[in-house]
C-alpha cells in the first residue's frame, strides 16, 4: 500500500487547488440556475396564455354534465376574433370532438373532468393541462398553421387511456 | 496501511454483529427480490411503446398493460427503494460509530414493510388495485393496496429514532465532536424523509384510508393530488441520498483515493433537506387551481434544489481525479481512464454517475415551468427519471451490493465479470431507452399509455411520426432485460451457491483533514488537532435546519391548499381498469 499512499505535498497541494475550484463551480452553478429562472420568467410572460388558470370549481364533477359543459356548444364566438370552447374530458371521449377552429384566432379552452382525472395535451403545440374533476381550468392559444391535431389523454383514466384521442381541425383562415 | 484499512469497521459484540448483518441482509435481499419482479415486467412496457404488445400471452398472471406497470412501479419506485434506504441508512452510521442500533425497532421497520408489500402484492396480482404507482384518486382500489401502502410509509419512517438514538449515544462518548459523515447524512436524509411523509400519511390516513374502508363516500382529487407531491417529489431524494451516502462515504475508497470536501458533503445534505421539501407542487404546474404565482415561487425553489446536485457533481468527480490520479493516471482525462474499472462496485457507481449528469439536466428542463408544458405527461417524464432513480440509484445499490453481499455473507461475489457484465449492460440499455423516451416525448407520445392495444390506424396516425424513438424505447427495453439476467444469476448465486471467501470490510472513505475512523473503540488516530470548519459545525444544528424546513414547507403548502379547501370536491369513486 505504501507505493499507493499519497505525499502530504500532493494532498495539501490537490485541496488547495480544490477549494478554490470549488468556489468557481458554486459561482458558474448560481449564475446558470439564476439565467434559467430569468429564462422561465420571460418565457412564461411572454407567452402567458399557455400558463393554464383557474376558471371556477364544481362541487360535484359530475354536474359537469348538466352545466355549461352539459352540451355540445362548440366554438362559441366571444369578440372579433376570440373564441371560447368548453372542452369536457370523460371515460374514454373529449366532447366536443372534432372541434373545427379558425386560423390565427385567439381561442380559450375550458377543460374539466366529469370523472377521473385526465390530461389535455394537443399534440405539436404547448398546450397541456390536467383535466380535474371539481376544477375547471383555461388556457389560451393561437394556432398558426391550419392542419389537424391530435388530443390525446395524457393522465392515466383507466383501461381505454390510450384510445381517449380527439381532433382538432384547424381551418384556413381564408376559407373560415 | 493494512491496520488502517481494518481500524474502519468496528466489531462491538459478535451475537450483535450477527444479528445485525442477518437483519442488513434481509432488506437487501428483500429489496432486491422486489426489483426483480418489477424489473422484469419492466421491458413489456418498453416493447409496448414499440408497438409489440405482450400482455395478451401472460394472463392470468398479468391482465393488462396498466396492471404491470402499476406492479412494475410500486415494486420498483417504493419497496426496492425503501428497503435499501431503510438498511444501509442504519446499518452504515452503526458501523460508522461503531455502535449497535436498536434492533427492536429495526426489526419492526422491516416487519411493517414486510407486511405492508405482501399487502399490496396481493392488492395488484389480483388486479383490483391498476391505479399505477401514482393512485390518483377519484380512481379507486382496493383497501389492501392503500393500508399497504400505509403500513409501508409508517415502516419507512423507523429509521429516524434509531438514528438519533445512535449520534446521541456516539456524542455522549465524544463530546463536542462534529458527527461523523455518514451518520449525517442518513440523519438529514431521515428528517427529510419524516417531513416529507406528512403529505402521504395525510392523503392515506385523511382521505383514502376511510375512503376505500366506506367510511367516507366521497374524496376530493385536487387536495389528494397536492399532499401526494408534497411526498411525491421529496421522495426522489429519498431515493437519491442513500446513494449519495454511498457516492460519498464510500466510493472515493473503493476508487483508491479520499473524500476531497467533507464540509461540502454536509452542505449537500442540508440543502436538500431544505429545498426537497416545498417543491412537491411542481409536479402540478398545469393543473388549475394552483394560484400562477406560487407556479412562479415553485419554479425558483425548484431550481434551487439543483444547487446541491450540481455540488455533488464537483465534489466526486474531483474525488474520482484524486483517486484515479493516485493510481497513476496522467493528463487531462487520464484519471478517469485509470479508475478501476474492472471492479464491478466502482464501475457501476460511476456509470450511475454519469447517467445521473443526463438525468439532472432533464430535470432542470423538467422544474422550468414553461418548458414543462411541452414534456409534462409524455414518455419524457418516464425517461427522465429512468435514469435518475432507475439508474443513478439503482446501479449504485447495485454496486453497493457487490461488496455488500459478500461483507455480510462472508462469501466471494460468484462471477465478477458478469457482474461488470451488467453493470454496462444496465448502462448501455437504460441510455438508448431513456434518449428514444426523451425524443419521442418531445412529438407529445404520452406516458402510460397501452399504446400497442390500440388500432394500428389510430397508432401509426398519432404516434407515425415517432416510430424510430420509439423503436429505440423497445431497444433499449430488450438490452435492459439482458442486464437484469446477468445482474440476477450473480446476485442469487452469490447468495446461494458461493464459496466461503475473506472477510471484506465496509470500504469507508477518509476525508480531506478528517480522521480515518470515528468508530466508538478504535484509536482516535492521528490528526487529533483537526480543526472543524466552521460550515460543519454550524450545519450540525440540524434540529434548527429541519424546523425551519417545516417552516417553509408549511408557507408554501398553506397557500396552495388553503383555495382547495375552501372549494372542496366530492368525488365518487371509479374502478374503471
Amino acid at each position: 500500500m505504501t507505493d499507493n499512499s499519497p505525499s502530504a505535498a500532493f494532498e495539501h497541494g490537490f485541496h488547495t487547488v480544490a477549494e478554490r475550484h470549488e468556489r468557481i463551480w458554486l459561482f458558474i452553478s448560481l449564475a446558470l440556475l439564476s439565467l434559467l429562472m430569468a429564462g422561465a420568467m420571460y418565457f412564461v410572460v411572454a407567452d402567458y396564455g399557455v400558463v393554464v388558470k383557474t376558471a371556477g370549481y364544481q362541487r360535484h364533477p359530475e354536474d359537469a354534465a348538466t352545466g355549461a359543459f352539459a352540451v355540445d356548444q362548440g366554438l362559441m364566438r366571444t369578440g372579433p376574433n376570440t373564441y371560447a370552447v368548453h372542452m369536457l374530458a370523460h371515460l374514454w371521449q373529449w366532447t366536443p370532438s372534432p372541434l373545427h377552429v379558425p386560423q390565427n384566432a385567439e381561442i380559450t379552452f375550458y377543460i374539466t373532468s366529469s370523472d377521473v382525472l385526465h390530461g389535455f395535451e394537443v399534440q405539436g403545440t404547448t398546450i397541456n393541462v390536467t383535466a380535474i374533476p371539481g376544477t375547471i381550468g383555461k388556457v389560451t392559444y393561437t394556432f398558426r398553421h391550419a392542419g389537424s391535431y391530435n388530443i390525446i389523454c395524457n393522465e392515466f383514466c383507466g383501461i381505454e387511456h390510450q384510445n381517449m384521442l380527439g381532433r382538432i381541425i384547424v381551418d384556413p383562415a381564408n376559407h373560415s | 496501511m493494512s491496520a488502517t484499512t481494518h481500524g474502519n469497521i468496528a466489531l462491538p459484540h459478535a451475537s450483535t454483529d450477527s444479528a445485525e448483518r442477518r437483519l442488513m441482509l434481509g432488506f437487501l435481499v428483500f429489496g432486491f427480490s422486489a426489483l426483480f419482479i418489477g424489473a422484469s415486467i419492466g421491458p413489456l412496457q418498453a416493447l409496448n411503446y414499440g408497438g409489440i404488445n405482450l400482455y395478451p400471452y401472460l394472463r392470468p398472471l398479468l391482465q393488462t398493460y396498466y396492471q404491470g406497470l402499476t406492479v412494475h412501479g410500486v415494486l420498483n419506485a417504493y419497496v426496492f427503494t425503501f428497503f435499501l434506504a431503510c438498511g444501509l441508512l442504519v446499518y452504515l452510521p452503526a458501523r460508522e460509530l461503531g455502535l449497535s442500533p436498536n434492533l427492536l425497532l429495526w426489526r419492526a421497520c422491516f416487519g411493517l414493510m414486510v407486511v405492508g408489500t405482501l399487502m399490496l402484492l396481493v392488492g395488484m396480482f389480483d388486479n383490483s388495485s391498476s391505479v399505477l404507482y401514482t393512485f390518483y384518486p377519484p380512481l379507486k382500489g382496493s383497501a389492501l393496496f392503500y393500508l399497504g401502502l400505509t403500513l409501508l410509509v409508517v415502516g419507512s419512517l423507523f429509521p429516524l429514532p434509531i438514528l438519533l438514538d445512535l449520534r446521541g449515544r456516539w456524542r455522549r462518548q465524544r463530546p463536542g465532536e462534529i458527527t461523523p459523515l455518514a451518520t449525517y447524512m442518513s440523519l438529514a436524509t431521515m428528517l427529510m424523509w419524516f417531513l416529507a411523509g406528512f403529505g402521504a400519511a395525510a392523503e392515506l390516513l385523511v382521505q383514502l384510508d376511510p375512503w376505500v374502508l366506506g367510511l367516507t363516500q366521497t374524496v376530493d382529487p385536487s387536495i389528494a393530488r397536492t399532499l401526494f407531491w408534497w411526498t411525491g417529489h421529496p421522495i426522489v431524494y429519498f431515493w437519491l441520498m442513500p446513494a449519495y451516502v454511498s457516492w460519498y462515504c464510500l466510493l472515493p475508497k473503493q476508487a483508491g483515493g479520499k473524500l476531497v470536501s467533507d464540509p461540502a458533503a454536509r452542505m449537500t445534505f442540508a440543502l436538500l433537506l431544505i429545498f426537497s421539501l416545498p417543491v412537491g407542487s411542481h409536479h402540478q404546474y398545469l393543473d388549475p387551481g394552483i394560484s400562477p404565482v406560487w407556479k412562479v415561487i415553485l419554479t425558483a425553489l425548484t431550481l434551487s434544489v439543483a444547487l446541491p446536485s450540481l455540488i455533488t457533481a464537483f465534489t466526486m468527480a474531483l474525488s474520482l481525479e484524486y483517486g484515479g490520479r493516485l493510481r497513476g493516471g496522467r493528463g487531462v482525462l487520464g484519471w478517469f481512464t485509470a479508475l478501476p474499472w474492472r471492479n464491478a462496485g466502482v464501475a457501476a457507481q460511476v456509470l450511475a454517475m454519469i447517467t445521473y449528469i443526463f438525468g439532472g439536466a432533464g430535470g432542470v428542463v423538467n422544474g422550468s415551468w414553461q418548458l414543462d408544458n411541452i414534456v409534462h405527461n409524455t414518455i419524457w417524464i418516464p425517461g427522465h427519471f429512468h435514469l435518475t432513480v432507475g439508474t443513478a440509484t439503482a446501479m449504485t445499490f447495485m454496486g453497493v451490493s457487490f461488496w455488500m453481499l459478500p461483507h455480510l455473507t462472508g462469501r466471494t461475489l460468484l462471477m465478477p465479470r458478469l457482474a461488470l457484465a451488467s453493470a454496462w449492460l444496465w448502462f448501455i440499455g437504460m441510455s438508448i431507452f431513456a434518449f428514444g423516451m426523451h425524443w419521442a416525448g418531445l412529438l407529445g407520445v404520452p406516458r402510460r399509455a397501452w399504446v400497442s392495444y390500440m388500432p394500428q390506424e389510430a397508432y401509426d396516425r398519432v404516434y407515425g411520426l415517432a416510430h424510430l424513438p420509439l423503436g429505440l424505447v423497445a431497444l433499449g427495453g430488450v438490452i435492459l432485460w439482458l442486464a437484469v439476467v446477468a445482474f440476477y444469476l450473480v446476485f442469487f448465486g452469490s447468495l446461494l451457491f458461493s464459496r466461503q471467501g475473506t472477510e471484506e470490510p465496509i470500504p469507508f472513505a477518509q476525508a480531506f483533514h478528517r480522521r480515518a475512523s470515528y468508530a466508538i473503540g478504535q484509536p482516535v488516530g492521528d490528526l487529533p488537532g483537526e480543526p472543524t470548519p466552521k460550515l460543519a459545525r454550524a450545519l450540525e444544528h440540524l434540529g434548527l435546519i429541519t424546523a425551519f424546513t417545516a417552516f417553509i414547507t408549511l408557507a408554501a403548502y398553506i397557500p396552495i391548499l388553503w383555495p382547495m379547501i375552501r372549494n372542496a370536491t366530492q368525488a365518487t369513486g371509479w374502478n374503471v381498469w
